[in-house]
């Protein structure tokens, strides 16, 4: 019954450890992100492994409070997940003068390179497509490439 | 002692499964140059990586309270992770100026390199004719 014990112990270091240098490589793509949206991304993931850490080791040391622990873990780390997002599209609209709607979303990709077809978004892009587009672009001060197109 | 034994290599190949798929979702973390693949990349992780680590934890564990919670807590994770990665893309399709470089990748071919600008602005030209026909 030893050299099992003894299997399940190296086992569990083996795991743990390789989980610690995973862990390694997703904080540096979380230091060298480009975006903030990456850096979510990797935090988001450090989380989860990080989990996985703490529910090996409830089982590698026997300690049951290390489960519920666990679980408190997963909770706070979707609620920062959430209030991250919520926070950075605030302070980017903020920035911009509008508000969080999907017509925002269609905005940000009705205004990319004139040279690209954007095949997702067909209804909002459609709705944003109407009467109420020309007084938003004349009011942003931009030149449409869409309207020229027309003429 | 046989079964035991049998435990023991089912949980381990449980868990060096769900490691395999950590290494492939922190390789596309790492590999990707868009935010939103690299989302791809860590929803893999957080799904199939969770689930195998946790189920070969449940295998050493049995049938007992502990295989409850922690059978929870990936039921939780399988709630709360497409939420958390709806909010990250949105905030991605928002903030970010330079979205639609994700679909240069399929106009780029090298044959047709010097011809793809006006190539493209003629297929544009013809979408616009199209939406003006169904707004009339």
């Amino acid at each position: 019954m030893e050299i099992i014990e003894q299997a399940y112990q190296g086992l569990f270091t083996v795991v743990v450890l390789f989980l610690a240098l995973l862990i390694i490589c997703c904080i540096l793509r979380s230091a060298i992100g480009p975006r903030t949206a990456d850096r979510i991304i990797a935090i988001n993931m450090t989380g989860t492994m990080i989990i996985m850490i703490i529910a090996v080791l409830s089982v590698m040391l026997d300690q049951n409070y290390l489960v519920d622990i666990c679980l408190i873990y997963a909770m706070i780390s979707f609620l920062g997940v959430v209030v991250l997002c919520k926070i950075y599209t605030g302070v980017y609209l903020q920035k911009k003068h509008r508000k969080a709607t999907f017509e925002a979303i269609a905005e940000n990709i009705h205004d990319q390179q004139p040279d690209t077809d954007v095949h997702c978004f067909d209804s909002p892009e459609a709705e944003y497509a109407g009467d109420g587009r020309e007084g938003k672009a004349d009011g942003k001060g931009k030149p449409d490439k869409k309207k020229e197109g027309h003429s | 002692m046989v079964f035991a034994w049998c435990r023991f290599a089912a949980a381990a190949i449980c868990l060096s499964i769900g490691l395999v798929f950590m290494v492939l979702a922190v390789f596309g973390v790492n590999r990707f140059h868009k935010a939103l693949n690299r989302m791809h990349a860590a929803a893999l992780g957080d799904t199939l990586g969770i689930l195998f680590v946790f189920l070969g934890l449940m295998m050493i564990r049995g049938f007992s309270f502990d295989s409850l919670k922690l059978f929870l807590v990936i039921l939780f994770f399988w709630i709360a992770s497409p939420v958390s990665g709806h909010m990250i893309s949105r905030l991605e399709a928002m903030t970010d100026e330079d979205l639609g470089e994700i679909f240069v990748l399929n106009q780029v071919k090298p044959a047709e390199k010097g011809m793809g600008k006006e190539h493209s602005k003629e297929k544009k030209k013809k979408g616009n004719a199209g939406k003006g026909e169904k707004k009339n």
